[in-house]
């Protein structure tokens, strides 16, 4: 490796003072030390779009490794000449390991094989949950895919109008609210379905997202077209003697998250019973009482006392649809299509509704629609019905206010044919 | 049911993979482009997570019975068995070079046998099972800072915080981004770190951005959102255009039916391209994502807008959209300091007058958003008033509003 | 509809439309073969890929297919 050349970045030299992490310091003395030529020109690059205010990347057809549509994203500098060093600089998608903990060996590993593949920058992770390998040359592409799945027992993630790599929150692993394996659904299905995850198989792409409870950690009701959120049909667990320990103040309320103010003592019927969104509860100074019948699993009482609450042990997942960013036709979130589901190995009674799905979505969607754009298009209930879905009122928060009904032919005595003489008859012009 | 899962997680080992050095020629002496499916192995997918499982985290698996976060950014976790965890939770850039992740793998075996973890939020989580293990890892993490001053590895965004900022690539690494990500991110983060670092918040707040419109960052459902945003219509290379755009594709790609196909004369040569109807067009770039040759990106056009009161958790009220609230503020690279002062008094407004418990979003709905305009001395857009699809619904139809400083009586 | 049918049928399209258009999205192929299941398309498509009869084109968000030989790096280089 020749003499590397460092750019003048005076602007972008700003952004490594102040406390929070400086990405500039990090890449500017990884490139010094590694001899990496791109980082000093990503920097360089950086420095002129702070100056002109413009990107100066431009997109690339590129799609990557032989037989697989996606894991590559093209991208290629329109400063050659400037910075011939990250000319071609794609980026490279690896699945996951579901939840995101890693053992060090596996991390050094990707390191070194990065380090001579590529420039050594990434993302850790990709806004989807990948690992994210930012910037090599077309040539480097398939090395790179040979060493993961030689080397790494790793494989690409999805991009394009595939399954996208299927993320969830951290589960059963570490946390007391998971009602659901959410590893295990979210591993599961990433196997079940690689054939959709590295090849295009649908109008757009298609997002499975999985949270063990209504507290949605991975923000799938927001992000996936098909969110999975952990949910239970029982009686929250209460116990008392907990409850007390908060009301005289032994236990710290909602695990300590308020503790940087002075917000008073702990008032349970203000700070719970009162905030409760179906007025479910009620505390008679020595008794917490739940209906359960009219709770909506908000979590607001179980995270305020987790010491004391938590959910019921009859376990599962709501199925939600829809989910996406405001482009094209506005933001949408998921849309209730299952209120409860059992989730357990094979998970064949949810595979069987994703398929139904998709063979809909297959067939009636049109190109970059997504899932959520067609159950508006045909209506909910349309929807509903072609995959095989029930009608309940769960799935709407309030009735229609028009009266615009679709009414089909069967569904009127005698049918739409009529003899205009026979009406005349009746009723004479 | 569970316990065969626990099960089969307890028998989950580290694969032995990762113990051999990596072969830098090996991808050279397996792939032969002449035959390129030879030697390829396929449709492996990711690695078995439960192999990257700290023990107690292995051990516990489904077992775990409560949790409290004993100081900001340290979370301990109470198994059924009578194990605990600490979770270290730090900030991380996302942007990381692998010598940073290197050393996330040095501080991991020294404190946490060999294993850590990343966030939803690109923080990233050491697990320690002893205090004064815990204790020796925040001394360590406190002392390791980059040359111009700033932590490696902040500890904190933990409960009623600011945790760290989710974000794009910007101009680091997109093509079609209207504002950096990082650099703004950092400059937001350096502001508001008291935040980041104690939980005098009366919700948690969780701040995102996206560069542009396609939002991979999914900002759409935030605290506050900064939204890059383009304000000057494509450009048309008609010399190029049609080398290197399916036309049909481009117009069809429009969501406002703006594009039409058109040809024009070149040095005497027809050329087949399109024209845009400049009025209509809403600046979304989904035409420049299907055609190259329709560049929308322009130093002075391009800027901010910020979005509030979105949010995820289904706590007390429904999840929500983030609705804006300041259509454009322009780019101001290296700080941007309007950015950074707008998203400051947001912030430190809903501190001090919010209630307890409730999020920024549930506190302009319950003050109403004509107060939250007035609170926050953020001057009143009409571009804030919706008039994309179902524009009705945010309409107000009712008398019940309160008369701020926006009503003129005359 | 047999395998090999479907995959004729799509290269037959494919070759109709490269006149007037370089990428086509799965969906096309799926309206020009309103015979074959949507499902089994797509498993045509894919392995005409394998044998190298034709290759993927991606903007990110979107993948097309296109008949080989195309210069995809075309429009990349400076002009």
């Amino acid at each position: 490796m020749g003499d590397i050349k460092k750019h003048e970045t005076p602007t972008i030299d700003d952004l490594k003072k102040g406390p929070f992490p400086s990405f500039v310091d990090d890449i500017e003395i990884f490139g010094l030390n590694k001899k990496k030529q791109a980082c000093l020109d990503l920097l360089g690059q950086l420095e002129l779009s702070y100056k002109n205010k413009e990107t100066h990347w431009k997109h690339g057809g590129i799609v990557g490794v032989f037989g697989y549509g996606g894991g590559v994203i093209g991208r290629y500098s329109d400063q050659q000449d400037k910075f011939p060093a990250i000319w071609a600089f794609h980026t490279i998608r690896v699945n996951q390991p579901a939840s995101k903990f890693y053992h060090v060996s596996a991390l050094r590993k990707l390191c070194d094989l990065w380090d001579h593949r590529g420039s050594g920058m990434t993302n850790f992770h990709g806004s989807t949950g990948d690992m994210v390998l930012l910037g090599t040359t077309t040539e480097q592409l398939e090395p790179v895919f040979f060493d993961l799945t030689h080397q790494m027992n790793m494989d690409l993630g999805g991009s394009g109008s595939n399954l996208r790599t299927p993320s969830c929150c951290v589960g059963k692993a570490r946390c007391e609210f998971a009602c659901i394996d959410t590893q295990a659904l979210c591993y599961d299905l990433t196997m079940t379905y690689q054939d959709e995850l590295h090849r295009p198989a649908f109008p757009y792409k298609f997002k499975f997202k999985i949270s063990g409870c209504p507290n949605d950690c991975v923000a799938a009701i927001a992000r996936s077209d098909m969110s999975i959120i952990g949910t239970w049909i029982d009686d929250i667990r209460i116990d008392q003697e907990a409850v007390k320990a908060y009301v005289g103040g032994e236990l710290k309320p909602n695990a300590g998250a308020h503790a940087g103010r002075d917000w008073g003592a702990f008032d349970i019927q203000k700070e719970v019973i009162d905030l409760c969104p179906t007025g479910c509860m009620s505390w008679d100074g020595n008794k917490l009482t739940i209906d359960n019948k009219n709770c909506v699993r908000c979590m607001h009482c179980i995270n305020v006392m987790p010491e004391a609450l938590r959910p019921g042990t009859d376990t599962g997942a709501t199925i939600l649809m829809g989910a996406k960013a405001p482009i094209l036709e506005g933001a949408q979130l998921s849309t209730v299509m299952i209120p409860f589901i059992r989730l357990e190995p094979p998970y064949d009674n949810l595979k069987e509704i994703v398929e139904n799905v998709w063979m809909f979505w297959m067939e009636e969607g049109k190109n970059r629609e997504r899932l959520g754009e067609l159950i508006q298009r045909v209506g909910l209930a349309n929807f509903v019905e072609t995959v095989k879905l029930k009608h309940i009122p769960q799935m709407i928060r309030e009735p229609r206010s028009n009266p615009y009904v679709f009414w089909k032919e069967e569904e009127v005595p005698g049918g739409w044919k009529r003899d205009i003489a026979e009406f005349r008859k009746r009723h004479p012009a | 049911m569970a316990d065969k899962i626990y099960e089969e997680i307890q028998n989950v080992q580290l694969d032995e993979i990762f113990s051999k050095p990596y072969d830098p020629e090996l991808g050279e002496k397996l792939y032969n482009p002449q035959k390129p499916m030879e030697n390829r192995i396929t449709d492996i997918g990711p690695p078995h997570y439960a192999q990257f499982f700290p023990p107690v985290i292995k051990k516990n698996y489904g077992k775990w019975k409560s949790h409290e976060i004993i100081e900001p950014g340290v979370i301990k976790y109470t198994s059924e068995t009578g194990d605990v965890v600490y979770a270290v939770r730090c900030a991380t850039p996302r942007l990381a070079t692998t010598d940073y992740i290197r050393e996330i793998c040095e501080i991991a075996e020294k404190y946490c046998e060999g294993y850590v973890r990343w966030t939803t939020r690109n923080n990233i989580e050491f697990h320690v099972t002893d205090e004064e293990k815990l204790r020796a890892l925040l001394d360590d993490l406190k002392g390791r800072k980059h040359p111009g001053g700033s932590y490696k590895f902040p500890v904190g965004g933990t409960g009623c915080s600011v945790t760290n900022i989710v974000h794009t690539q910007g101009w680091v690494h997109c093509h079609t981004p209207a504002i950096d990500a990082s650099g703004i991110v950092k400059s937001v983060m350096d502001d508001l770190f008291e935040d980041f670092q104690n939980m005098r918040l009366p919700a948690k707040v969780r701040i995102a951005l996206a560069c542009c419109l396609n939002m991979c960052g999914a900002v759409h459902c935030s605290d506050i959102a900064i939204l890059g945003i383009h304000r000057k219509p494509p450009l048309v290379e008609d010399e190029r255009l049609e080398y290197v755009c399916e036309i049909p594709l481009v117009i069809a790609a429009c969501p406002l039916g703006a594009i039409k196909p058109a040809t024009v004369e070149i040095d005497g040569k027809k050329k087949k391209t399109v024209r845009v109807n400049e009025s209509r067009c809403m600046f979304c770039g989904n035409c420049y994502t299907m055609c190259p040759a329709m560049p929308l990106a322009d130093g002075e056009g391009d800027g901010i807008a910020i979005l509030v009161g979105g949010k995820i958790s289904n706590r007390i009220s429904a999840p929500k959209f983030s609705k804006l609230i300041i259509p454009y503020i322009p780019n101001e690279p290296p700080r941007w300091p309007t950015t950074v002062k707008w998203v400051k008094k947001i912030l430190e407004t809903y501190a001090q007058h919010a209630r307890k418990y409730e999020r920024v979003g549930d506190w302009a709905e319950r003050i109403g958003w004509e107060k939250f305009f007035e609170l926050c001395e953020i001057p009143f857009s009409e571009k804030t008033m919706d008039d994309y699809r179902l524009a009705y619904d945010t309409y107000r139809t009712s008398m019940h509003f309160k008369f701020t400083s926006h009503v003129e009586i005359k | 509809m047999e395998m090999e049918e479907i995959k004729q049928k799509i290269l037959e399209f494919m070759q109709k439309k490269a006149k007037s258009k370089s990428k086509i999205y799965l969906k096309d192929m799926q309206r020009a073969i309103p015979d074959a299941k949507p499902m089994q398309i797509k498993k045509a498509a894919n392995e005409l890929v394998r044998e190298g009869k034709l290759e993927y084109f991606s903007t990110g968000s979107t993948v097309m297919y296109s008949l080989p030989g195309q210069d995809l790096e075309k429009g990349m280089t400076s002009e």
